[in-house]
């Protein structure tokens, strides 16, 4: 096949920016929390310590004073944190201490993580009743206390930390057993790794280069909190007696000797050992914190974490005016810091008004700014975005400048909002009906039994069979089109006077969809509400909408009645995008496609951002970004609208 | 080598896939004490063939079985009853010491693009691994020139050979996919919702992938999706399933225009079209014969036809009796008691009688 007959890929401009790679956010993350740093560098120093003790230690930490003069002594020049006993050094002591602690973590830490870890993957992967048998086993050595295993092997072999710490890592590989396992059985579903067995790879090829990385992140993360668990263990056995021998600068022993001796020779014997095993204990599980918090994934769009609002520039354009605007938003900019101190711009110029009554759609690509252009309106931008510049009036009020608590207020009662997954809103541990109920005793000021008796209304109104049985359902026993309506009786519950629905039907099938599209057109009539509708789906708008918004790069391209959007289209992407469309497809060939992909918002094309894509485009549009005009009703961003160019084939009118 | 995969399939007389008669069960999770609750009838009795160089589209809501019956054919879950052939070889349970054979033969698409690529690994690898299992080709430049081949098939630039998957779009990503698929050279594609998470417009791209893909080399293509539109511009034949049951088959022009089962025809009845004038026509025929039924959970299946409780034009027959499959107009076959009782349509198209009971009744 020649590569003509191909639509293909763009490298370069089209491609989105390449992200930063995950080792390096890894340790950018790292080293901007503080409680990492300094467990990191906690770590640094007793990781010299146990290489090479001697270039930390002052002294000899077995040398005894002979002369009996310089015992249990404070701190001083010479013995920075004072004597012991027999007035050896402390400092020395608990500095070859880390190399006792280290020891017992390894040998622990070998046996946990070499029997847990395969036995896990082993049994995670066979699953099935040996998976049954080696968990019951698991949960049994689970059950005991770490420090009776540790005691039985000291039985067995003979008294020596070494031998405990044999015991412990028994005892430890049940930890890795349980989480490797846990890990196993989920990637096991994982999409990836059916690919992998689809190709034909092996199992151990699967185990080892699929799964095994995947377990890398949370294996790091428990073998250092459980490091520090080990290193109390060995020290509560020093405690007890059963660990080091007396003469070791064990922290355990040193800890030990010092609490004997402090009632006569002052607390300071315990300090040394004690703030060593403390700080180490503590380094280790803020290690593991600051671990997870650096691999955790990024704050995605719905991470709805809201960041204050900081010198907002006013909009250049007015506000439309009349009673029936419930939501009118001008000029509105959105930012987020993106890595490496590029800011990306996923709004600009944003502006929109719904009215009573009315359906406003939303459509564009994935990226566009859809569903950031509702949240931000609602005064939801996700942190660290912020809203940079423009107006919003809600119901005639000014909210631009709200604090949260104020938009909390409006949204819980005047907003309801629905999802594209509606299962995912609903919390599974909670009847439907309580979920229901909540809002309704919050914002509506019902006793239970008032509440309870709307919400049965409610569902009854988005025509939910049997509502008083389904009020004590769970959520997972409601098909996926019934819960989807129980999104909708909960975005109701409080009477709003604006409904969004961000892509309501995309997860539904289209006999279902249609009955939700039908049901939110029925409610709107009976209660004159505003409805913005957010979806990729052209069908979906020419159905319900009334007026249409087209965004592409973060910007409204085209706003227009929908029969203008789809009769008329002014815009050379509204009209690629209703091209693309397989119904719009005549006869056999290939589909028309929007060649390219939309660039990242790091990097937006100078001009016209659809430039690199659009098949008009002239030299103009490469440099001059085109203003967001008003053509009699409606609003279009392109420089070459009103030449009817656009609404011709692109080859014809060039031509 | 499209030409070796040609003769390859024409070899074996009749079709390439034959899936007979497939059950598909999931045990019921039960508590510790207590009953076990019934199976899960995700698949009940599904058959149909793919001819080489074909495309079968499977259409149907989510959970009616679409993926489960591609995910029998992979060998990814356990099979009930029933047989699938491949090419006249028995491959309803591939033995492990096969396995291999099998997999160069079937290869698949999954629906989402991010997760079933391996996050950690290369484009080179991940289309690469394929092609050192099953043509014992190490990782290298040699191999490396093979995979940027199969880049160009599915337009994507030698560039991408070291990218990872969360630095390419979704597009970008799924045409990954194919290549992987494509390396092994296999005789049949399964694509399970391959373009359902993409954009309109990089939807379109992929497809004419696809169809490119299929006139160069050959492979027949098992193609599900939920989106009928797509399914239609793509497949040869289409199967539409309800409820775990394949309630109607046969060539896709046949079907869009002229349906034989009442689910069918309210699915396209459905599909909204991109034209408000049109679709407010469409919007009153669909209130016309909709109702607000849920259909019945595959653990707990009714007696007779499974769409009984939404069918606009049920008969007493369809609550005690499950259809039997007669044959359509369009070439096919049909699981609706309408054809051999009440109207008698015999295998003709529902939408004149639906249409004209539906008015009556409204
Ligand atoms: N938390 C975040 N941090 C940085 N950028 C973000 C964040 N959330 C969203 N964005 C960016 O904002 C832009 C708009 O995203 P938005 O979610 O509004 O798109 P959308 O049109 O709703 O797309 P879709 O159809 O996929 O839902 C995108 O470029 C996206 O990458
Ligand atoms: S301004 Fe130019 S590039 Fe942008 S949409 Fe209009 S014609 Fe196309
Ligand atoms: S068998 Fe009866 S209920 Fe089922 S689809 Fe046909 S007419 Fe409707
Ligand atoms: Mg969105």
């Amino acid at each position: 096949m020649t590569e003509s007959q191909l639509p293909s890929e763009p490298s370069g401009d089209a491609s989105p920016a390449k992200p930063d790679s995950p080792r390096r956010r890894f340790w950018r993350r790292m080293f901007r929390n503080p409680l990492g740093v300094f467990s990191m560098i906690w770590f640094a120093i007793l990781i010299v310590a146990w290489i090479w003790p001697e270039l930390l230690a002052t002294h000899d930490p077995f040398k005894q004073d002979v002369t009996l003069q310089r015992l249990y002594e404070g701190p001083s020049g010479d013995h920075w944190l004072g004597t012991d006993q027999f007035g050896r050094d402390f400092y020395s002591r608990v500095i070859h201490g880390a190399g006792l602690a280290f020891r017992s973590i390894i040998i622990a830490m070998t046996i946990a993580v070499g029997v847990g870890v395969p036995l896990g993957l082993f049994s995670g992967w066979r699953g099935g009743r040996l998976d049954r048998a080696i968990m019951w086993v698991n949960d049994v050595f689970f059950s005991l206390p770490i420090i009776l295993l540790a005691m039985a092997v000291i039985i067995i072999l003979n008294p020596s930390l070494d031998n405990a710490m044999i015991g412990v890592g028994i005892a430890m590989s049940t930890r890795f057993t349980r989480l490797t396992r846990a890990v196993t059985l989920q990637e096991k579903e994982e999409l990836y790794v059916d690919s992998a067995r689809i190709t034909g790879l092996s199992t151990r090829t699967i185990l080892s280069r699929y799964i095994a990385p995947n377990l890398m992140s949370s294996l790091i993360v428990q073998a250092a909190i459980i490091s520090g668990a080990i290193i109390l263990i060995g020290a509560t056995l020093s405690f007890l007696g059963i660990g080091s021998s007396l003469d070791d600068p064990d922290w355990g022993v040193m800890l030990n000797r010092g609490r004997e001796l402090f009632r006569v020779h002052g607390v300071w014997q315990i300090v040394p050992p004690g703030g060593a095993l403390i700080l180490t204990v503590l380094a280790f599980n803020l290690l593991g914190d600051a671990i997870r918090d650096a691999i955790g994934r990024d704050a995605s769009n719905n991470a709805l974490t809201i960041t204050k609002r900081v010198s907002v520039a006013p909009a250049s354009t007015s506000h439309a005016e009349g009673d029936d605007v419930v939501l009118s938003v001008r000029d509105m900019d959105v930012e987020f810091p993106g890595t490496d101190g590029r800011i990306s711009q996923v709004l600009e110029g944003v502006s929109l008004d719904v009215r009573a009554g009315e359906t406003l759609g939303v459509v564009g690509e994935s990226g566009s700014g859809k569903s950031m252009t509702m949240l931000s309106a609602l005064g939801l931008t996700p942190a660290p975005g912020r809203m940079t510049r423009g107006s919003v009036q809600f119901d005639g009020r000014d909210v631009t400048n709200l604090s949260e608590g104020e938009w909390q207020q409006i949204r819980g009662k005047d907003v309801g909002i629905i999802f594209q997954e509606p299962i995912a809103v609903l919390n599974p541990a909670i009847k439907v009906g309580k979920q229901i109920m909540e809002p309704l005793m919050i914002h509506m000021d019902m006793n239970r039994d008032e509440a309870r008796a709307r919400a049965a209304e409610l569902l009854a109104e988005v025509r939910v069979p049997d509502p008083e049985r389904r009020l004590d359902q769970y959520p997972h026993e409601f098909s996926g089109g019934m819960a989807q309506r129980v999104g909708i009786a909960m975005a109701l519950a409080c009477e709003p006077k604006l409904l969004i629905a961000d892509e309501p039907s995309t997860a539904l099938d289209v006999t279902v969809q249609g009955q939700i599209l039908d049901l939110m057109a029925e409610v709107q009539q009976r209660r004159n509400m505003a409805i913005i509708l957010i979806t990729h789906d052209l069908g979906v708008i020419a159905e319900a909408a009334d007026r249409v918004l087209v965004m592409y790069g973060g910007q409204v391209m085209e706003t227009a009645s929908a029969g203008d959007v789809f009769f008329n289209p002014k815009h050379p992407y509204s009209k690629a995008l209703l091209d693309t469309m397989p119904q719009n497809h005549s006869g056999e060939g290939a589909l028309a496609v929007i060649p390219g992909v939309v660039p990242s918002a790091t990097a937006w094309p100078a001009g016209c951002r659809f430039a690199p894509r659009c098949a008009h485009a002239i030299d103009d549009c490469v440099t001059t970004m085109p203003p967001l005009e008003q053509v009699e009703s409606d609003m279009v961003r392109c420089l070459r609208h009103g030449t009817d160019l656009v609404l011709a084939d692109p080859a014809e009118a060039d031509a | 080598m499209s030409d070796e995969l040609l003769l390859r399939s024409r070899a074996a007389e009749g079709p390439l896939l034959e899936v007979q008669d497939l059950h598909v069960h999931f045990a019921g999770r039960g508590r510790l004490f207590g009953p076990t609750p019934p199976p899960v009838k995700a698949v009940n009795g599904v058959s149909f063939t793919i001819d080489a160089q074909r495309t079968f589209g499977l259409v149907g809501e989510s959970g009616s079985g679409k993926s489960t019956v591609a995910r029998a054919i992979l060998q990814l879950v356990d099979i009930h009853a029933g047989t699938i052939r491949l090419a006249g070889d028995d491959v309803t349970k591939v033995p492990r010491r096969d396995e291999l054979a099998f997999r160069k033969r079937v290869q698949a698409v999954l629906q989402d693009p991010f997760s079933s690529l391996n996050q950690t690994h290369q484009t080179r690898t991940i289309v690469g691994d394929g092609i050192t299992r099953h043509f014992g080709l190490k990782a290298g430049e040699q191999r490396d020139e093979r995979v940027g081949r199969l880049l160009d098939d599915v337009g994507l630039s030698r560039e991408y050979l070291d990218r990872y998957p969360y630095e390419m779009s979704g597009g970008q990503r799924q045409r990954v996919s194919i290549a992987r698929a494509l390396a092994v050279e296999p005789q049949l594609i399964i694509a399970d919702e391959a373009t359902s998470a993409l954009d309109v417009s990089i939807q379109s791209q992929v497809i004419n992938v696809l169809r490119e893909i299929q006139r160069s080399s050959g492979v027949a293509f098992l193609f599900i999706a939920h989106d009928l539109e797509v399914v239609r511009h793509v497949s040869d034949d289409v199967g539409v399933m309800y409820l775990g049951s394949l309630v109607e088959q046969g060539d896709a022009d046949g079907i869009y225009e002229g349906p034989t089962h009442p689910y069918t025809e309210m699915l396209i009845a459905s599909i909204p079209v991109p034209n408000p004038t049109v679709q407010a026509g469409r919007r009153a025929l669909r209130q016309s014969f909709d109702n607000d039924a849920e259909p019945p959970s595959p653990a707990n299946l009714p007696p007779g036809c499974p769409f009984e409780n939404r069918c606009p034009v049920a008969m007493d027959i369809c609550r005690e009796e499950v259809p039997a499959a007669v044959a359509a107009h369009h070439g096919g076959r049909v699981q609706c008691h309408l054809h051999t009782s009440g109207p008698e349509l015999g295998g003709e198209s529902v939408v004149e009688f639906i249409t004209k009971e539906a008015r009556t009744l409204t």
